[in-house]
């Protein structure tokens, strides 16, 4: 076993676009499922009995099946359904986005579930309206407690990405398996994606810890 | 008219291969009982680790779990695959790279949810043992794990059902489980959308009752998801 870095290094700037795209659809996917969530979140807790099951079924639906599965899903079987191909960016950032939706939909519910009743209570009876209640004195309390569990979310979306490679999204997985196969190096070259994903990781695993010590603290 | 064009489902085409689906979901189940026994062990060995009294061994079991939760599964899988025959020289089929992978991965989980457990029991309790003069093995084995393995098997059992979702990415290196098999039908039949459908409704059916039974333990030993 000889290791040759210089695989990688000249190499770099293929890695980076990887880079760029895992980056992106990340930060897309995070972006359109905190807004899906938020609504299913509402749908939830809404008094109709009809869209609760819906929601919660929706919710389960998503989190009970395999991410891979999904994608491949979206991907290869929805089209004929519909009747339009995608492209494996807007099949991978929507699966992802969906997927990321019902698991935030439940980190809102159980942060706005959270707040003592009482506190709601005193806000009706001030002649506040629900929406009113919700917006000024459950919704600034809860999102505190809301931020570590998102946080841990959007980690585990970023390490997720990778299986969007799967489905030939040009991300950092695909560069890099396509270069090892192309370069005959996955010595090195998978072992440096393992390390950008690792030191990409990294600070946002410090970053949630703080936000756990901060606002989870009991 | 618009809209799609009307399709034809023909699920026939999966009940035609469903004893191969299902010699899939066969090694799907088996896939997740060996990953997860290989996962308690390795957890276990890491999780004393991390609690050592040795700088060095502290040091060593924290950049394992560290390595392991801050990478993808999936960059985990194929470079045990691709990379581990070119570090060691043993050459392994992707049945046995996948258990590997996925064993030592549910390892690194399963030693912060070990951890976790041990250093929740109050410290007085390993005092009073010590105090008693039982040794620290005897303290840890007698006093702390028994109390340890109620706040231990909630978070487990939340790793088990995640690991069974996850082997569907050994598909990626070969290992022929349920989602390799579906996609191997799929192309052949050119019937992606009914076969796909089953077996998400497969995956589902099969991990949706492990979720209950999960939030159950949750209730039962009074603990916040």
């Amino acid at each position: 076993m000889k290791w040759n870095i210089g695989v990688v290094t000249s190499n770099l700037p293929y890695l980076l676009r990887g880079i760029r795209v895992t980056v992106a659809v990340t930060f897309a996917a995070m972006a359109l499922g905190a807004v899906v969530g938020l609504f299913v979140a509402l749908l939830r807790m809404s008094r109709a009995r009809g869209l609760q099951v819906l929601a919660g079924l929706y919710i389960d639906l998503w989190r009970s099946t395999p991410l891979l599965v999904q994608l491949i899903w979206v991907f290869y079987a929805l089209p004929i359904l519909i009747g339009h191909s995608m492209t494996p960016l807007v099949a991978g950032v929507l699966t992802m986005a969906l997927h990321v939706s019902a698991y935030l939909a439940e980190i809102y519910r159980a942060g706005i579930l959270s707040i003592a009743v009482g506190q709601r209570h005193a806000g009706l009876s001030l002649g506040m309206t629900p929406g009113q209640v919700l917006r000024r004195i459950v919704l600034p309390q809860a999102v505190t407690r809301m931020l570590p569990p998102i946080g841990s979310q959007f980690i585990s979306l970023f390490k997720e990405s990778a299986l969007v490679s799967l489905i030939t999204l040009p991300e950092l997985m695909w560069q890099a398996q396509s270069l090892a196969a192309f370069t005959m190096r996955p010595l090195e070259i998978l072992s440096a994606a393992a390390l950008i994903y690792m030191v990409l990781t990294l600070p946002q695993a410090v970053l949630v810890n703080y936000l756990h010590r901060r606002y989870l603290a009991h | 008219m618009g809209g799609p064009p009307r399709y034809t489902w023909r699920f026939d085409v999966v009940l035609e291969n469903l004893p191969l689906l299902l010699t899939g979901l066969w090694l799907t189940c088996t896939l997740t009982v060996l990953c997860m026994l290989l996962g308690l062990g390795v957890g276990l060995v890491v999780a004393f680790g991390r609690l050592s009294r040795w700088r060095l061994v502290r040091a060593v079991a924290f950049a394992y779990t560290e390595l392991f939760r801050t990478t993808p599964l999936l960059v985990q899988i194929v470079w045990v695959f691709y990379v581990l025959p070119i570090v060691s020289g043993i050459t392994l089929s992707p049945f046995f790279s996948g258990l590997l992978a996925l064993g030592f991965n549910v390892g690194a989980f399963m030693a912060e949810i070990y951890r976790a457990g041990i250093l929740s029991v109050n410290p007085g309790q390993t005092a009073a043992g010590l105090a008693l003069r039982m040794t620290r093995a005897q303290t840890m084995r007698r006093v702390v794990l028994p109390q340890a393995v109620t706040r231990v098997i909630p978070p487990m059992a939340t790793m088990w059902v995640s690991l069974f979702k996850d082997t569907s990415i050994l598909s990626a290196i070969g290992v022929i489980e349920l989602m390799f098999r579906a996609r191997e039908i799929a192309t052949d039949t050119y019937r992606p959308l009914e076969i796909f459908t089953v077996v998400a409704v497969l995956y589902f059916v099969l991990t949706y009752p492990q979720s209950l039974a999960v939030n159950a333990l949750y209730r039962r030993f009074r603990m916040q998801e």
